[in-house]
């Protein structure tokens, strides 16, 4: 998953609200233009002068003495037609059916099942409770006035100001409870679906497992590459439609180093060598999952047990990278990396040599910054994800993963006169389009160097202590190990991983997401309400929704330079595509010039000029949806989550000042 | 033709509040509406309406007002207007001292709408509870208040029901409660008997007149006259959109040109001395005849006698035994 960087809260907070000012000022005077035109088309141009006047003096006293126990007295009204209309029990059993039948159509030996259930009680949740919030705020104001029931409300001392908030504050807290409770349901339901472990296949003990070949490292069953130290393999019973690969591997340790204590040891061997091996049993992953493993006993009457599933739920802290820099063989630095043609616009590409050549100076480096222990819960290691792509040039032994290489230097402050930390580079396969976790240890084998490039010391250093140090930043290098073969990597594809955040606050998070969306929606159709039938109120509110979530798209489409000319790779704008179609013309010549040129040149600047404008106008929801970051078990960002609320707040702000001058202006009984 | 005309104040410039702006501003009158226009046009902006035509009348306090005309008169248009339901399109309309559109005047007035619009998912208890809410009363106050409007609306036995159930009559007397839940100085009602059945009619009257009797102002806009006869001090009749009479219901009823005299135990000897009498003093068209009771009396006193004694044929009739006819009509030219 490629996540978006963003900026810190308290940096996007004061552009943000100068921003929101100006659009709001902008508002007010299109507003008052515009109801200075239809003022005057009704009473005539000076007349109209005092009209437009009148309501805006009249707007002060109606925010200023807005009672909140009117409001709340709506809101309550408001809550009991909601739930008396079953508007919201329907939703609920809709969701509700959906939870209970909906895990029969899923799994069906996915790799990642947790995906497919997170997505689906998201996505679901979602639609439920928006297509609710819709419906909710479309057809109540517009019924109240159709069925005049709104007479006898607006004969008593009620602002106009506290229909709105009313309205908006009822169904707002009608669909908040229902959101707790489908947020609750969801977590429950996925927990349940995805919880299970699963026995090993034969006898729970070591005569359940074969040898392998360890010259070829090779399954003597199935023919197929085991792990580098593997020594024995087994298979488990297949649950939620999968089984694992079992392994015992061999760890080897020095025999000066304190005894390894894990509940996985089946056996430990002394060696001849004086080292120390344990053979260890692992559960191999299965997708982002595995099972703990724990060996009761030891030896050929060891009893292994396996866990419930770990890894589902998590919540990744990624800690990105401020740089991202490409070397090429000659040490140039660039920023795109080895060009290896249109494989990837993100990546950029390292390569390692060729057989002429096997040196090469070819590399990416990851600045980091903010490098500190506490960030980091595991005191022995520190984990690094990867997810890279791999261009070969040859194909080789296809089954052979590609070699990379991390190394580690520390970024002093001064370098002239400042010594340096590198570490030894540490290898390890490729292992493309899936993400892959390094565990770099505490301690690294590595050595220091003067500033001359001289060596100064040999040895184990600290990660945080000495390559990180006290400016906290650390240079991660990655170069490929085969010759003739490339790496591609971006700049989110590798993080040091932080402390996981609680599952639990990450998946309130996303219904947070999906909450601040709902406001969005109920207040968009109670403004809309305000001045619209129901049917256009559904029309416009759906048309908006669309507008919003695929802002990205659509701003990507109408991209323009600061000429306000489109940015595309040809077939202009929507008129010209449109001509482009009608008469057959490709995109790689020009329009014949002419007047219709000209005409669908000046019209074309105006829609994509108005379309930008458009994507800005409409919530973005895609900003406000945070489904992916769980369902790829990444933590959502609290900063991303106060911008997300504080836009959600701007538009109600504005919504409401909407709502309330057009029902302040209309004639509810006309 | 309009035969009474308002005594409002010169109208100022400032719509605001006009007890403190205007010297001139009598609390006595309760409504005042000067030059009111309303005419109601098409999206484009066209004439489509002239709802109402420069209207000019004025409502004093503690008085029952009544605004009469046929469908499409100006009735409800003129009710609409002083409530702030529309807006004029010239002239204004003063209510309680105060702008018809501002908001604030509404803590003083009730209104009952033509069919008592209210939200049908409520039911009684629930309905007063929330428009009590809209007004500044403290909640012990506004749920003693709740109960005793059902109880004086007689609702006390379907209080718990929701209005989707409720009969008409019901309907319409919830919608009085909530007209009358903030104890209002001004009542406005629209059609308030419309659909009732004679009881029901009956009732409404009765509770108008007792809405006076506390020194409240009611005005009500009917096309029943009959109703509007038997409780308005003064009436303003409306068509089309104009202002053709106004004044005190018993000075625009009265038939100046005769004399009616009523006397109780008078024999059937005595009417041809009577009408000879009268003769001799020039008077002419001379009948001499028992007076007729109203349909609504004579059915009223049908349905309390027969809740009195029930099963048993009502023999109440003040114009004597409806089997045998009618007393005779004597006419001479």
């Amino acid at each position: 998953m490629y996540v978006e960087s963003f900026p810190q809260f308290s940096e996007w907070f004061l552009p943000g609200l100068l921003l929101f000012l100006a659009v709001l000022l902008s508002g007010a005077v299109l507003g008052l233009f515009f109801g200075y035109l239809v003022a005057a088309f009704r009473h005539g141009p000076f007349e109209a002068f005092y009209v437009v006047a009148q309501v805006v003096a009249e707007a002060v006293p109606d925010f200023k003495n807005t009672s909140p126990r009117r409001v709340v007295a709506l809101a309550r009204l408001a809550i009991k037609e909601a739930m008396r209309r079953r508007v919201v029990l329907v939703t609920f059993a809709i969701f509700a059916v959906m939870v209970l039948f909906g895990s029969w159509f899923m799994g069906g030996g996915t790799e990642k099942p947790e995906q497919i259930y997170v997505n689906f009680v998201l996505w679901g949740t979602q639609m439920l409770v928006l297509l609710m919030g819709l419906l909710l705020s479309a057809f109540s104001l517009p019924d109240d006035i159709k069925n005049k029931t709104i007479y006898t409300v607006v004969t008593k001392p009620v602002r106009a100001t506290e229909i709105v908030l009313g309205r908006m504050l009822g169904f707002a807290t009608a669909g908040t409870l229902l959101l707790v409770l489908m947020g609750l349901i969801s977590y429950f339901f996925v927990w349940r679906s995805l919880d299970h472990s699963h026995q090993i296949l034969g006898d729970q003990s070591f005569a359940a497992f074969t040898a392998v070949d360890t010259e070829t490292h090779r399954s003597t069953v199935t023919g197929k590459r085991v792990s580098q130290n593997a020594l024995y393999e087994a298979k488990t019973t297949v649950d939620n439609d999968h089984s694992h690969r079992l392994e015992i591997i061999s760890d080897v340790r020095e025999a000066e180093q304190p005894p390894l204590e894990s509940d996985d040891i089946i056996r430990t061997v002394k060696r001849d060598d004086g080292k120390i091996e344990y053979q260890r049993v692992m559960c191999l992953p299965v997708g982002n999952h595995t099972h703990v493993v724990t060996v009761a006993g030891e030896g050929d009457d060891a009893k292994i047990t396996l866990g419930n599933s770990v890894g589902y739920f998590r919540a990744r802290v990624p800690i990105y990278c401020s740089d991202l820099t490409f070397y090429n063989r000659e040490g140039e630095a660039n920023k795109k990396g080895t060009n290896v043609g249109k494989e990837s616009k993100r990546k950029g590409y390292v390569d390692g040599g060729s057989a002429r050549n096997r040196s090469t100076l070819s590399r990416a480096t990851f600045t980091f910054e903010g490098v500190r222990e506490n960030r980091f819960p595991n005191l022995d290691f520190v984990p690094i994800d990867l997810t890279m792509s791999v261009y070969r040039s040859y194909k080789g032994d296809i089954e052979k993963r590609v070699i990379a290489g991390l190394q580690f230097e520390s970024i002093p402050d001064k370098p002239d006169v400042q010594n340096k930390f590198i570490s030894e580079i540490i290898e390890f396969e490729t292992n493309e389009f899936t993400l892959q976790t390094l565990p770099v240890p505490k301690k690294i084998v590595g050595r220091i160097v003067a500033p001359d490039g001289s060596l100064v010391e040999e040895g184990a250093y600290d990660l945080f202590e000495d390559f990180a140090g006290e400016n906290q930043k650390l240079l991660v290098v990655l170069s490929c190990r085969d010759i003739n073969q490339y790496i591609g990597v971006g700049r989110s594809d590798a993080y040091l991983r932080g402390k996981d955040q609680a599952y639990w606050w990450n998946f309130l998070k996303g219904y947070i997401g999906i909450w601040c969306q709902l406001m969005i929606m109920i207040a968009l159709g109670v403004a809309l309400s305000t001045f619209l039938g129901s049917p256009l109120v559904m029309l416009s509110a759906v048309a908006v929704m669309i507008v919003g979530f695929n802002t990205g798209f659509l701003r990507k489409l109408a991209e323009v330079d600061a000429q306000g000319n489109l940015i595309n790779e040809g077939g202009g704008g929507p008129l010209e595509s449109f001509v482009r179609v009608v008469t057959q013309q490709n995109t790689m010549v020009d329009l014949d010039a002419g007047i219709v040129d000209t005409i669908v040149e000046k019209l074309d600047y105006l829609l994509v000029n108005m379309m930008q404008l458009l994507t800005y106008l409409a919530p973005n929801f895609g900003q406000l949806n945070f489904s992916n970051y769980l369902v790829h078990g990444y933590a959502v960002d609290n900063n991303q989550l106060l911008i997300g609320i504080a836009v959600t707040i701007a538009f109600i702000f504005g919504l409401t000042l909407l709502g309330y001058f057009c029902l302040k202006t209309r004639e509810i009984a006309k | 033709m309009v035969t009474e005309t308002s005594s409002s104040s010169q109208a100022t410039q400032n719509p605001g509040r006009l007890e403190q702006s205007n010297p001139d501003y009598d609390p006595n009158i309760v409504i005042e509406a000067q030059n009111l226009t309303k005419v109601y046009r098409d999206f484009w902006g066209r004439q489509k309406v002239r709802a109402l035509n420069a209207l000019d009348l004025e409502v004093r306090k503690g008085e029952i007002f009544g605004l009469l005309g046929p469908n499409g008169s100006g009735k409800s248009t003129t009710i609409k207007l002083l409530l702030g339901l529309l807006f004029p399109t010239g002239g204004r309309a003063i209510v309680l001292g105060e702008n018809a559109t501002d908001v604030a005047k509404n803590e003083r007035i009730g209104y009952l709408p033509e069919e008592s619009y209210l939200y049908k998912f409520l039911n009684a208890e629930e309905t007063l509870d929330f428009y009590g809410r809209l007004f500044d009363i403290p909640a012990k106050v506004r749920k003693e208040r709740v109960q005793e409007l059902i109880q004086l609306v007689g609702l006390e036995k379907a209080k718990r029901r929701q209005l989707r159930e409720y009969s008409k009559g019901m309907t319409r007397r919830i919608g009085l409660a909530q007209a009358l839940i903030n104890d209002p100085e001004l009542i406005l009602l629209d059609e308030p008997t419309s659909g009732l059945d004679p009881l029901g009619t009956r009732d409404m009257k009765d509770m108008i007149l007792k809405l006076r009797d506390q020194g409240k102002t009611v005005v009500m806009c009917s096309h029943l006259l009959a109703d509007v006869e038997d409780v308005c001090d003064r009436i303003a009749i409306l068509f089309q959109g104009d202002l053709k009479e106004m004044g005190r219901v018993d000075s625009l009823l009265k038939v100046s040109g005769e004399t009616q005299i009523k006397a109780e135990n008078l024999p059937e000897s005595a009417h041809e001395e009577i009408r000879q009498l009268i003769a001799k003093h020039g008077g002419q068209n001379i009948v001499v005849d028992n007076p007729r009771t109203t349909l609504e009396d004579l059915f009223l006193n049908i349905v309390r006698e027969s809740e009195e004694r029930p099963g048993m044929r009502s023999s109440s009739s003040t114009g004597g035994d409806a089997d045998s006819g009618t007393a005779a009509a004597d006419q001479s030219n």
